[in-house]
This record gives structure tokens, C-alpha cells and sequence, in this order.
């Protein structure tokens, strides 16, 4: 009752103090000018800059403002010249020739040339990104026949690697600072020297990363903005607060909590989006450990995917930011047909009544006091939601006559516990599909996937032959058609088998101070370089 | 001039004292934070949301988990021993920088904290003993038991809508003006009104246990037959409040603080991370979580010392308060 109060009263304040500004969307699209500060809520603190070094989230949102990346990507997510001007791939697939652009420095005034590229894949990405071990397992080798020319060599076709060249993903260092040192304890991990439109200033742990406009970036009159400036608040209703009162002008990847998105955006000059996560595509699920009894049992899995009401889940615990998952990819990937809806469909009104059959048939029969057997279910501890989620399952279960008993641990506790130990039963999770199937959906149903010790894989312990095959062909598959009908093939087994239920497509949201234009003008979103971005006066 | 000179010795006899203590103290924090399950490999490739076998197989080695657990201790104790703390590989920075840079904010988080609070705690505790079972009194008590029990993240926050968001007066995180970079006086200024919310959320609870403490450490002193006599030798009764009861109520009030100070170090962090303050209290608590067992125990350490430090201070204080009290 209090919270509701306080609320209320936050959203009088909020429309009597921002009555100063102009209503949302009354702009036209103006023409960008220099100037102004933007402020950005990271969530957490990141560990470090290294983004060649480690993908973790944060890291991301501030680091592809520094460097860029071969390439960069449209909202058909179709790769657009960065610092490569064009590229042609030989007809077997396995040679690709790059053309760099002419005239671009690194912010300490070194050139971008072929060698820094050639570095940057074969000595640092291929060696020690934690992605890129894999994204790159086909290249052998890049030549530099000359500065502005990088030949990939591959030892088989490898259409997903075209994906992973965006500046956040795979960014270019520069080789003159690097080669010859230990890469992984470089001085130039958290003082970086890139190519992109903002210079890295200071890091002040525990309160604000700067960084400055780059004068000398190769696109003309870009950036617009001054600096940007990132902020890391660690209490949810404080970033709201200071969202509110614009101490802070941008908060993405749920920094501002779901619940709090709605009575924000109400305020005058503050808006939010779901677009710029087309390349992370996020979906919620619960892991069956395939392992032991009773989710060994395909039956026993199948009724939890029926049993499982998917648009309540997205309604009351995520606000409505979601849509029903219906496999293992997203259809996120619908634009370049990888993505299919014709697989078996566990999202039926009749869903608890169809899990009750399964169970019966699978043996699993109610005792004298309606439950059929006691499960322990781990909630991924990763926020509120979650836990909203767990309680959720917990009264879902109970309706086909499991009890299941929620268990909440911390972080490492929890990955050690589905990642290296097995001991878990049910859990749920998350996974981001990422650019391509094979950089984010093999490494959770492939054999060569479980592996003890290594986190966000193959927890579920499940893989089958035929399916192993799909993903192999698909990853090497240069057609687009074919490659998208072995991954419709590979969905349908998947969703058959049910390893996993898979819950919804996660929409991340991003509040924003309605002042700044063009903040968001890639599937990337955050993890790209805001060089378009400009402040509205 | 023999007081200073015990008092001298007693404090270098003090620190020599510390120093098995703290040992102890390094020894048994290291092996409590090994039991948590997890490591900092664990969940630096989780945050990364993927990895690959070699990726994790080279972070264990790196943050030295493939050693035997003796050896890491060996190394640890060596870095205690020698004032290196160890390496932090989550955040990329020798521990004892990362905890000086902290060390600063925290200091003056808890400085203008200890400070707010006793004084206000004292002065409104002798404001309630002097007139007891007054309306004054009751007034002053149940502002005390609300400060008190209210938690202090609520409290924060409301003072967040109050303060930052209603009024705007204030900012509502953050130890600067990001915006700005402001220098000199100018910064000062500005740190001063970030400081002044986070302060009074912490004092208000910590001053509530000194007007309780205050209160009723005066309402003993003025029964005792010191008080009879100074009152029959004709002193007015604000001479024997001020010049005679409080310096000996005080000593309960001066022990008390002395033992806040390390509850004040781990009670910061609700209020660090409401008002997003830059902090040690909140880099220990991310530590944790991470499993960044280097800077964890960094933390620990300096802790230790500090406390030891404060209690050292106090007990010498006594010694200025009370003069009967030697120093041993």
C-alpha cells in the first residue's frame, strides 16, 4: 500500500517538475549539431575495458564507444562498411578479402593499417576472446599483401563470422601497443586506444568512466556529442530517481527496473524503447537437467512445457516486455529465415490438462495427497524477476502435482552448481541467441557443448546425433537457404525432445532522456558507437 | 610528563599486541571466504555469458585457482607481510590501490557520520535527561526508536523524493556532478552536498543508540553521591550537569563508539549503494559476490587494522576523560 502511495506521489512531483519541458515526440527530425554531455547508467560497475579480452555485458556498452569493428550492422542485420570500405568472399567460401579505409587513426595518431587487423584476429581475438575462440576456429591465417587490404583465409565456410565483426564484438587494437607484451595484463586494458568517436578520459572505480570526443575521428563533423560520461548506480529506485531528475540521461539492459519503466516514461522528456537488442535476442527459460530422473524422461519434459502459461509470465512478471518463445532461436532471426514457427506447440490453453496426461502416462502417478513426486527448483539469481518467476513455476508445477521447493543461491554458487557440478534438477535461465545460431545456440545442444567447468553451455546434458549433424552442416552451409532448412530441421528435433522449456523472448528496454536523438541506430543498440547521437536544444 | 610516557608505551605495547591478532584475523579470513563455493573464474565468464574450456582453463590459472590451497595461502600471507595485497583480476588493479582510492569517501562518509551522530545523539540525550518523563523527553525518545528502527535504505529513499526529486535541492547519487568536473572550492562544495543525504541517513541510526545511551548513562550519574555532594557544596545545577555528570556519563557513549566504528564500515554499504557513494563497504559487497577473494580480503584487512587503530584511540581517551583511569 505504501509503495502504491509513494508512487502516486513520485508521479505528481514528476508532472509538476517536468512541465518545463516539451512534450514527447513533438520534434521533427532536426539537423544534428556539436555539443552536450550524455550521461549513462551502466549496470554493474564493468570489471575492466579489455573488450577484446572479456564480453562481459558492461563492458560492451562502454567500450564500442572507443573502438570500432570491421563492420558494422543494419536492422536487417546485414553488415554495413565501418573500417572495412567493401569486402568479396571467394565462391568456396573460404577466402574473404577486406578493404580498409583510407586516412582513419588511432586515438594515439598511429594509422589504421592491414597489420593491426591481422594482428587483432590472429593474436589477440582468435587467442583470447572468450567468443571469439570459437567464432574464429575457422580462420587460419590473415595476409596484409597491402595497408589497406586483410585477407581471411579460412579452413572451411564460416557465414556466421561475418556477424561477429561489430566494433563491441570484435575490436580492432591497435598492434603497435600491443605486440610483444602480455596481452592479457596489457597497460592498455583500462586505458584504451582505439579508433572510435570518443577517447577514454578517466576511470574513477566505484563512480564514473569519461570519455571525450574524438576530433580526429574518421567520420567527418562526427561525433556530435562532447562526452559521454558513464555512471554506475548500484540500487534500482536510485537510478530511477536519478533518471528522473536527470542526473542520468540513459539506462539500458533493465537498469531502470521493468516496473518502473511505465511510470517513468509518463514524465515529460523521458521516453523508452525495446529496439537495439536485435543481435542479442534473449530468451528466458527453465533447464532440464536430462540427466537424472525424472526430466531423463522426454514425457516428463513435455509436460512441464505444457504446464508453463507463457503470456502470464511475460504480463505480470515482465510488465508485458516479451512475446512467447516457440524453440531454441529467436524469431529475431525471421528476417533471414533461419528462424521457424512450425515446430510442435506446447503454448495451448488446455496446457495443464495435457501435462497431467503425460505424467500419467509416463508413470508418474498422483499419491494419496495429489503430488506425484517433490522437485528442487533453482532460480537463476540474476534480479526480482527471477524470483517472481521461481514462485510462478513453484504454483505451476503444484497444479500437475509436482511440489517444488525454490532455492535462491548467489552467483558463483549458482554457476557452480549447474556448470560444473550437475546438481541440480530444474533451473531456470537465460540465454542470449547472440548474431548467428552458431556463435549463441550450438554451444547450448551440441555434444562438443558439455563441457564440465564452462559456464553457459550445454547444462542440460542433452544432444543427439542427428542434431549434432544439423548444426556442423548448418555452420559451414554458404546458401542461405539451405543453411536456414537444416536450422528449421534442427529446431523442429530440438523442440520435439524438449530439453529445455523455452519460456519468452526477452525484450531489454532502454529509458532515454528525450533530448538526445539518434541514440539507437543499430540492432546493437548500447553496444554500438552513439557517433550519430545529438542533443535536441 | 610520566603520563605521556606511559602513555606512549602502552600504545607501542598495544600495536605490538595487534600484531598477532591481526594474523590470526588474516588466517581465519582466508580460510571462511575459501569456503564459499564458487571462484572468481566462475563468474568472470558468467558475466561474459559465454566461454569456451580454454577461456576458463586460462582465468584459473591466471587468478592462481590451480594451485593447492596452502600455496595460495603461503603467497597470501606473503603479500599480507609485505603490505601488498595481491592483484585483483577481476578489476584489473593491485588491491591496495583499488582500497586507498576507496578509503578516502568511506573516511569521510564515516568522519561526518560519527561526528553528526554523537553530537546530536549526546546533546539530545542530555536535552531528555535533564527533564525526565517530560514532554521534551518523550518527544526526543520516540524520534530516537523511529530513526531507529526505520531501515535504512527507506529511509533513504524517501529522503531521495523529499530532497532530490520533490525539492531539488539535492542530488540524488554519486559523490560529484558528473556533468560538471568541477575544481578546487567548487568541488569541495560539491562533494559537500552529495555527502549531506547519504550523512544523514547514516547518523539518524547511529545517533538514536547515543540519546538512548546518553539519556540513561546521565539519568545513573545524577543518583551517585558525587552529585549529592557537589549539589550540598552549593554548585548551581548547570555546573554539575555539564562540568561533572557529563564527562562521566560520556565514557559508556565513547566505548559505544569505539565499537560502531566497525559496524559503521559494513552498515555503510546499504547506504553506499542507495546513494550510489564510491565507498569501501560497497566495493567489499561486489568483491564478495564476484569471489574477488584478493580484494575481499584486502578489505578485511584494513578493517582489522582500523579497528584496532580506533580502539587503541578510545582507550587513550578514557584516559583524557577520566583521569583515574591508567593506562596498563
Amino acid at each position: 500500500m505504501s509503495i502504491v502511495n509513494r508512487r502516486d506521489f513520485l508521479q505528481a512531483l514528476a508532472a509538476s517538475s517536468g512541465a518545463v519541458l516539451l512534450p514527447n515526440g513533438a520534434f521533427a527530425q532536426g539537423t544534428p549539431k556539436q555539443g552536450g554531455t550524455l550521461v549513462m547508467d551502466v549496470l554493474p560497475e564493468p570489471p575492466t575495458l579489455a573488450s577484446y579480452l572479456s564480453t562481459s555485458g558492461p563492458i560492451g556498452q562502454v567500450s564500442a564507444k572507443v573502438y570500432d569493428g570491421l563492420c558494422e550492422y543494419n536492422f536487417d542485420l546485414k553488415p554495413i562498411p565501418s573500417l572495412a570500405t567493401s569486402w568479396t568472399t571467394s565462391t568456396d567460401g573460404k577466402t574473404i578479402t577486406f578493404k580498409l579505409r583510407d586516412g582513419v587513426k588511432f586515438h594515439d595518431g598511429s594509422p589504421l593499417t592491414s597489420a593491426d587487423v591481422q594482428f587483432t584476429f590472429m593474436d589477440v581475438l582468435k587467442k583470447f576472446h572468450p567468443r571469439g575462440i570459437n567464432t574464429f576456429r575457422a580462420l587460419q591465417a590473415v595476409d596484409a599483401p597491402d595497408p589497406h587490404t586483410a585477407v581471411f583465409h579460412l579452413d572451411t565456410p564460416a557465414p556466421y563470422m561475418m556477424m561477429a565483426l561489430s566494433g563491441y564484438e570484435s575490436p580492432i587494437v591497435p598492434k603497435a601497443l600491443f605486440a610483444g607484451t602480455d596481452i592479457q595484463n596489457s597497460k592498455y586494458a583500462n586505458n584504451p586506444v582505439g579508433t572510435g568517436p570518443f577517447k577514454f578520459v578517466e576511470w574513477q572505480r566505484g563512480q564514473y568512466m569519461r570519455f571525450d570526443r574524438n576530433p580526429g575521428y574518421w567520420r567527418p563533423g562526427q561525433p556530435y556529442l562532447d562526452r559521454i560520461v558513464a555512471r554506475f548506480i548500484g540500487d534500482a529506485q536510485t537510478r530511477s530517481a536519478a533518471m528522473q531528475t536527470q542526473e542520468i540521461n540513459y539506462g539500458a539492459f533493465g537498469a531502470i527496473p521493468y516496473f518502473d519503466v511505465g511510470r517513468l516514461t509518463k514524465i515529460n522528456g523521458i521516453a523508452s524503447t525495446t529496439k537495439g537488442y536485435e543481435m542479442q535476442s534473449p530468451i528466458v527459460m527453465l533447464d532440464f537437467n536430462t540427466r537424472v530422473k525424472p526430466f531423463d524422461d522426454v514425457r516428463v519434459r513435455r509436460a512441464i512445457s505444457y504446464a508453463i502459461d507463457r503470456k502470464f509470465v511475460i504480463d505480470n512478471i515482465w510488465f508485458g516486455f516479451g512475446k512467447p518463445a516457440t524453440g531454441p532461436i529467436s524469431s529475431n532471426f525471421a528476417p533471414s529465415g533461419i528462424y521457424t514457427s512450425d515446430v510442435h506447440n506446447y503454448n495451448v490453453p488446455n496446457g495443464t490438462e495435457m501435462a497431467n496426461k503425460l505424467l500419467d502416462e509416463a508413470g508418474y502417478k498422483r499419491k494419496a495427497d495429489g503430488t506425484r513426486f517433490e522437485i528442487i527448483h533453482d532460480v537463476t539469481p540474476y534480479g526480482d524477476e527471477w524470483q517472481r518467476f521461481g514462485e510462478y513455476t513453484k504454483q505451476a508445477l503444484a497444479k500437475i502435482g509436482i511440489k517444488a521447493t525454490i532455492r535462491y543461491e548467489d552467483v558463483p554458487t549458482w554457476l557452480r552448481r549447474v556448470y560444473t557440478d550437475y546438481d541440480f534438477v530444474l533451473t531456470s535461465n537465460w540465454y542470449q541467441n547472440l548474431a548467428d545460431p552458431v556463435i549463441g545456440v550450438d554451444r547450448q545442444y551440441s555434444s562438443w557443448s558439455i563441457k564440465k567447468g564452462t559456464v553457459f553451455v550445454d547444462d542440460s546434458g542433452w544432444s543427439t546425433p542427428e542434431t549434432d549433424r544439423l548444426m556442423k552442416e548448418a555452420a559451414i552451409e554458404i546458401d542461405p537457404k539451405k543453411r536456414a532448412a537444416l536450422y528449421h530441421q534442427f529446431q523442429k528435433l530440438v523442440v520435439d525432445a524438449a530439453p529445455i522449456v523455452w519460456v519468452f523472448e526477452l525484450h531489454f528496454v532502454t529509458v532515454y532522456d528525450t533530448k538526445f536523438k539518434d541514440l539507437i541506430v543499430s540492432p546493437l543498440g548500447t553496444y554500438s558507437a552513439f557517433n550519430q547521437a545529438y542533443v535536441q536544444s | 610528563m610520566s603520563v605521556a610516557r606511559d602513555r606512549a608505551r602502552y600504545i607501542g605495547r598495544r600495536v605490538a599486541q595487534a600484531v598477532p591478532a591481526i594474523l590470526l584475523i588474516v588466517t581465519l579470513n582466508f580460510l571462511l571466504v575459501h569456503l564459499a563455493p564458487g571462484n572468481a573464474a566462475d563468474v568472470l565468464a558468467g558475466e561474459a555469458g559465454s566461454a569456451t574450456p580454454q577461456y576458463m582453463a586460462y582465468l584459473r590459472h591466471q587468478f592462481g585457482l590451480d594451485q593447492p590451497l596452502y600455496v595460495q595461502y603461503l603467497e597470501y600471507l606473503k603479500n599480507v607481510v609485505t603490505f601488498d595485497l595481491g592483484y585483483s583480476f577481476r578489476e584489473s588493479m593491485p588491491v591496495r590501490d583499488l582500497i586507498f582510492q576507496r578509503l578516502g569517501p568511506t573516511l569521510l562518509l564515516m568522519g561526518t557520520t560519527i561526528v553528526l551522530s554523537i553530537g546530536l545523539g549526546v546533546l539530545l540525550g542530555i536535552f531528555a535527561a535533564t527533564k525526565p518523563g517530560s514532554l521534551r523527553d518523550n518527544a526526543i525518545s520516540v524520534f530516537a526508536l523511529v530513526s531507529y528502527a526505520t531501515p535504512l535504505f527507506w529511509v533513504g529513499l524517501m529522503l531521495i523524493v523529499l530532497f532530490a526529486i520533490d525539492l531539488r535541492w539535492l542530488p540524488t547519487s554519486g559523490m560529484v556532478n558528473i556533468a560538471a568536473f568541477y575544481t578546487g572550492w567548487q568541488k569541495v562544495g560539491d562533494v559537500a552536498r552529495h555527502l549531506v543525504l547519504p550523512a544523514v541517513t547514516l547518523s539518524l541510526f547511529y545517533m538514536a543508540l547515543y540519546v538512548r545511551l546518553m539519556r540513561s548513562s546521565m539519568l545513573e550519574q545524577s543518583g551517585m553521591d558525587y552529585v549529592v555532594t557537589a549539589r550540598s557544596k552549593g554548585l548551581t545545577e548547570h555546573a554539575i550537569t555539564y562540568r561533572h555528570v557529563l564527562r562521566n556519563a560520556s565514557l559508556p557513549v565513547v566505548t559505544m563508539a569505539g565499537v560502531q566504528i566497525g559496524n559503521l564500515l559494513g552498515g555503510s554499504v546499504v547506504v553506499e549503494t542507495v546513494f550510489g557513494w564510491p565507498g569501501i563497504g560497497l566495493l567489499a559487497f561486489k568483491a564478495l559476490f564476484a569471489r574477488d577473494l584478493n580484494l575481499l580480503l584486502g578489505i578485511f584487512f584494513v578493517a582489522a587494522c582500523l579497528v584496532i587503530v580506533v580502539n587503541i584511540i578510545v582507550d587513550v581517551i578514557y584516559t583524557l576523560l577520566d583521569p583515574r583511569i591508567r593506562l596498563r
